[in-house]
């Protein structure tokens, strides 16, 4: 009686443990790199570890690269080698596409090389690929989009640090101490102005840093909650989004906080994609599925728009359309040149049919989206409607 | 509404909220956070643990008679059964009644298990998907994102050998203050196996589960074992038996 008991006591105790073990220790990392359009093609990172170029014209593959990593997951599973999720969306610079990974690299793709199919990397055809140390982390994963200046890249690392390296050779230039000691992931992008970079955390600083030297310079801020997106600058204002539901703007040099928005209660979600701010408005969306438009100088709203669902990629502007996307994938256009009242109208809704929570890109009338079911669709704002798609997981014609 | 939004609404998320608040109340340390739900589980089954208690202690004080019907009827396993049944019966104890606060505990496990992964938010991912499962509470929103170390823990990773020795220990210590010896040989070595079976299984399943989890079912055994010492009053069936008696007996 008492082994059975015992023996039932174990079955029923370990057989749903160990399910769970094996379904629900690893989080899936699949990724959520957008699109760039340079030069008629169209760049992507995939939810299956590749980075695609599309001819646009064409509607063809030029060439994909998968990355690769080996993992181990949970003492039942065991390791296995796997592409790396991709969560940067590709920077095209030259001939050069530059992706980080979830792997802790950073590589610079030739265009050249990899339309050719070469080993990666060709040296002589400019390509490299950087490591990051894991530095007594837990992980070295590169999640936040790079930061292409003139002669670097400014990296955001899962260690804590701030990179900056070689453009030309991917060596690295400095490191930064580390941002975040008890977090240590920075999972969001820094943005430069002049010779310095700004840096927010999920501890709730905004660092700001010595472009040349990595080296940390006097002005920082502190907040009591940590930082959701990354910051951006308008004219010495940051802006960015916090996890109590906040937007900030906060003057560079300033202690204080210039002002929070909403002004009397919390938004309904976190602002988790960067704002974007021109002429002195501020668009923001937010995962409580709302686009807002604040003034830059006051925090005062100006016009709010309920998208239904979350917004979790920044809007984008293309001449005087203002873009979104939300998590359903419908895509809303604004005529910012056109009278807007409180509550806003928007001139074009579509929808793609696919979830996406990545960035995207917009030129010439067309918006370059990749959904979640790992599909790019390019959107044709002024016939309203899809123009064309294609399939990323496709093979290469 | 699927089955997982009606398990998050019900359990998942009040604990994952509750973990969290209980986070940036204890300043920040999501250690302290799991120790003091730990608590709050173990007070809210406390009826049910009092009951399984007591069911030990009968079943303690009852072994004089469940030995003397071992000897009596040992070599007819059913009529061995029958009379133990009618024992428990006429004494008034389950002896299944242990069942339940571990079966309250399961889906609490679970839905803690998830809450660790969930809060820590150790990908992209589960960042962004917590953003729907918080309430807006200001001391949840201050909180977020949580910190993973606790006592050079890290709450997130697995594969700590001490934390799994010790829920291993534990979970053995508890034991065996209320399984009582057999008598009959071959029973004897079944109940040494199963004995060893749950804490082996759940030092290595702490092995490869976050350390968070670990660390509820170390304290979870550890008030387990002290409650159990002052509710049944004293060690139970766990008896410290010196060496050195034991080669003074041989010795004899």
């Amino acid at each position: 009686m008492k082994q059975l008991k015992i023996l039932f006591l174990v079955i029923i105790t370990l057989l749903p443990l160990v399910l769970v073990s094996c379904y629900g220790t690893t989080q899936p990392t699949r990724g959520w790199s957008g699109t760039a359009f340079d030069d008629g093609i169209i760049y992507a990172g995939t939810r299956d570890g590749k980075v695609v170029a599309v001819n646009s014209s064409s509607q063809s593959i030029l060439w994909s690269y998968i990355v690769t990593t080996t993992t181990s997951s949970g003492m039942s599973c065991g390791p296995t080698t796997a592409p790396t999720a991709i969560y940067t969306t590709p920077i095209v610079d030259g001939d050069l596409v530059y992706i980080g990974t979830y792997s802790g690299h950073v590589l610079a793709l030739s265009m050249l090389a990899r339309s050719q199919n070469l080993t990666f990397p060709q040296r002589g055809y400019g390509e490299w690929e950087w490591d990051c140390p894991i530095d007594n982390a837990k992980s070295n994963a590169i999640v936040a989009d790079l930061l292409v200046s003139d002669d670097a890249i400014y990296v955001s690392s899962s260690n804590g640090r701030v990179y900056s390296l070689d453009k030309e050779f991917g060596d690295q230039n400095w490191e930064s101490e580390v941002l975040d000691e008890r977090h240590r992931k920075l999972w969001t992008s820094p943005v430069i102005q002049g010779d310095t970079l700004y840096v927010s955390t999920y501890d709730g600083h905004i660092h700001s840093l010595s472009s040349e030297t990595g080296e940390l310079s006097d002005w920082s801020f502190k907040s009591e909650v940590g930082f959701a997106s990354s910051p951006v600058i308008y004219e010495d204002t940051i802006f960015l989004g916090s996890f109590d539901r906040y937007l900030y703007a906060v003057k560079i040099g300033s202690d204080e906080l210039m002002w929070e928005f909403p002004q009397e209660k919390p938004a309904g979600n976190w602002f988790w994609a960067s704002p974007i701010v021109d002429e002195g408005i501020v668009y923001a969306g937010c995962l409580d599925g709302k686009l807002y438009a604040i003034e830059a100088e006051t925090g005062k709203k100006v016009w709010e728009f309920d998208a239904g669902d979350p917004i979790i990629c920044s809007p984008v502007l293309m001449g005087n359309l203002l873009v979104i996307v939300n998590k359903s994938g419908t895509v809303y256009v604004f005529d910012l040149s056109a009278e807007i009242g409180d509550e806003a109208v928007p001139l074009k809704t579509i929808s793609i049919g696919a979830d996406v929570r990545n960035s995207f890109c917009a030129q010439e009338g067309l918006v370059y989206i990749r959904g979640e079911d790992n599909w790019v669709y390019v959107v044709d704002i002024d016939k309203g409607k899809v123009s064309w798609n294609f399939d990323l997981t496709k093979k290469e014609e | 509404m699927g089955p997982g939004d009606v398990w998050n609404l019900i359990i998942g998320n009040p604990i994952l909220n509750v973990l969290i608040a209980l986070s940036h109340i204890l300043g920040g340390s999501f250690g302290l956070a799991i120790i003091a739900l730990t608590i709050i589980v173990r007070l809210i089954s406390w009826p049910l643990t009092k009951r399984q208690l007591k069911s030990s202690k009968a079943l303690q004080d009852m072994q004089p008679k469940i030995q003397e019907l071992q000897k009596k009827y040992g070599k007819n396993q059913q009529k061995l059964q029958q009379e133990m049944m009618k024992l428990y019966k006429e004494a008034g104890v389950n002896p299944l009644g242990c069942l339940w606060p571990m079966l309250i505990q399961l889906p609490i496990w679970i839905a803690l298990y998830q809450a660790i992964m969930s809060a820590l938010a150790a990908t992209p991912e589960s960042l962004l998907g917590l953003a729907h499962r918080l309430y807006s509470w200001d001391v949840v929103s201050q909180a977020i994102p949580l910190g993973s170390n606790f006592l050079g823990l890290d709450l997130g990773s697995s594969g700590n050998f001490i934390l799994a020795i010790i829920v291993g220990g534990t979970m053995w210590i508890q034991q065996k203050m209320t399984q009582a010896p057999a008598v009959d040989p071959r029973q004897q070595s079944t109940s040494r196996i199963m004995l060893l079976m749950m804490p082996l299984m759940f030092g290595l399943l702490s092995l490869s589960f976050p350390a968070g989890l670990g660390l509820y079912w170390a304290v979870s055994n550890i008030i387990g074992i002290v409650t159990q010492y002052f509710v049944t009053g004293g060690w139970g069936y766990l008896k410290f038996r010196s060496p050195f008696q034991s080669t003074t007996a041989k010795g004899k």
